[in-house]
């Protein structure tokens, strides 16, 4: 009887100490991570985001996937925490699970966002063939 | 000497002072990037159109029908241009068609404009120089589940230096055996053009 409570006490204990948004192995917030160390939310936005040509100083804060069948969804929140209007423009790069394209380049598309504002932008996978995914962003102007 | 003299000295060197300059002002050509933001002027344009294509798509995959899995047979219809201005609005279509098929989560029966051609094909396969076994037969065509189809408006204001014209794509996809509407989707688009 000892030892019952030993084990469950134990097993209680390794339930709280995993982190909300890291209970599957190779995510993180829901989104594929494969063997990058990810341990917060800023580590998965380093990870996931690139910035081409002009940078911006719009940055990502926070982003979160799901399945939705065999397309991966995405929501990621821009800020701008400036006192000016941003001007920028944003694609995703998907990837399938041998780290090849598994998708076109996509076009650009431009975005404004207001002074002191964040905005969140979602997409769908065009394809089940994409397993990850890069947000690039740049600055138009 | 006197004024008209005068004036008809100046004229030969200023004119080829003229010529010289429009040779040496050249055209030069370069290729772009075909998925940039273009914003020459506020009309109906690329990125407008790859920014439709690619939110159409994107929604409509994620349409119960289509997430259904069954591979649904689509036929597109027309995209009514309700704007003042000319938009090939077939080639909205087109690139969604692209799409869609490159996702291999629907198949697309031929369209109207597209009849004449595929019916001309078979008829030529009829004829005596075709193989019967080789030869496509009349009668096996598919027939669409689904057909798509929508319109783009748009609302044009303009005052002193500042014209904005706002652009609302919208589509629809419909059961063609009961007449329910399967998805729906819209496309925003705002532009602003301000002088000085």
């Amino acid at each position: 009887m000892r030892y019952a409570w030993t084990i469950v006490a134990v097993l209680l204990v390794a339930g709280c100490a995993t982190k909300k948004g890291f209970e599957v192995p190779g995510q993180a917030f829901g989104c594929p991570i494969g063997d990058a160390k990810v341990s917060s939310m800023e580590d998965l936005v380093k990870l996931k985001v690139a910035m081409e040509g002009t940078r911006t100083t719009v940055v990502p804060t926070e982003m979160r996937c799901s399945k939705s069948g065999d397309l991966l969804k995405i929501d990621a929140n821009l800020n701008n925490d400036s006192r000016s209007v941003k001007r920028i423009s944003y694609k995703f790069r998907w990837i399938d699970r041998e780290g090849m394209r598994a998708a076109d380049e996509e076009a650009w598309k431009p975005l404004l966002m207001y002074e002191n504002s964040n905005l969140v932008i979602n997409t769908v996978s065009p394809t089940g063939k994409a397993a990850d995914f890069r947000l690039i962003l740049r600055s138009q102007e | 000497m006197n004024r008209p003299a005068r004036m008809h000295r100046l004229a030969f060197p200023l004119l080829a002072a003229l010529a010289l300059a429009a040779g040496c002002a050249q055209e030069q050509t370069r290729y772009g990037d075909a998925k940039g933001v273009e914003t020459v002027n506020n009309q109906f344009g690329s990125t407008d159109l790859q920014m439709i294509a690619e939110s159409m798509t994107r929604s409509m995959l994620q349409a119960p029908v289509i997430v259904a899995g069954n591979l649904p047979v689509v036929t597109v219809q027309e995209v009514k241009n309700k704007t003042s201005e000319y938009i090939d609005t077939r080639a909205i279509t087109d690139s969604i068609r692209s799409e869609m098929q490159k996702g291999g989560k629907v198949r697309f029966a031929v369209d109207a404009p597209g009849m004449n051609p595929q019916i001309d094909e078979i008829k030529r396969q009829q004829g005596e120089y075709y193989a019967k076994e080789h030869a496509v037969e009349k009668g096996q065509m598919v027939g669409a589940q689904y057909r798509l189809e929508g319109n783009i408006t748009s609302i044009v204001k303009q005052v002193r230096d500042t014209k904005d014209v706002y652009y609302k794509v919208n589509l629809q996809l419909w059961n063609i055996r009961n007449g329910l509407l399967e998805w729906s989707d819209e496309k925003e688009i705002r532009k602003t053009t301000t002088r000085g």
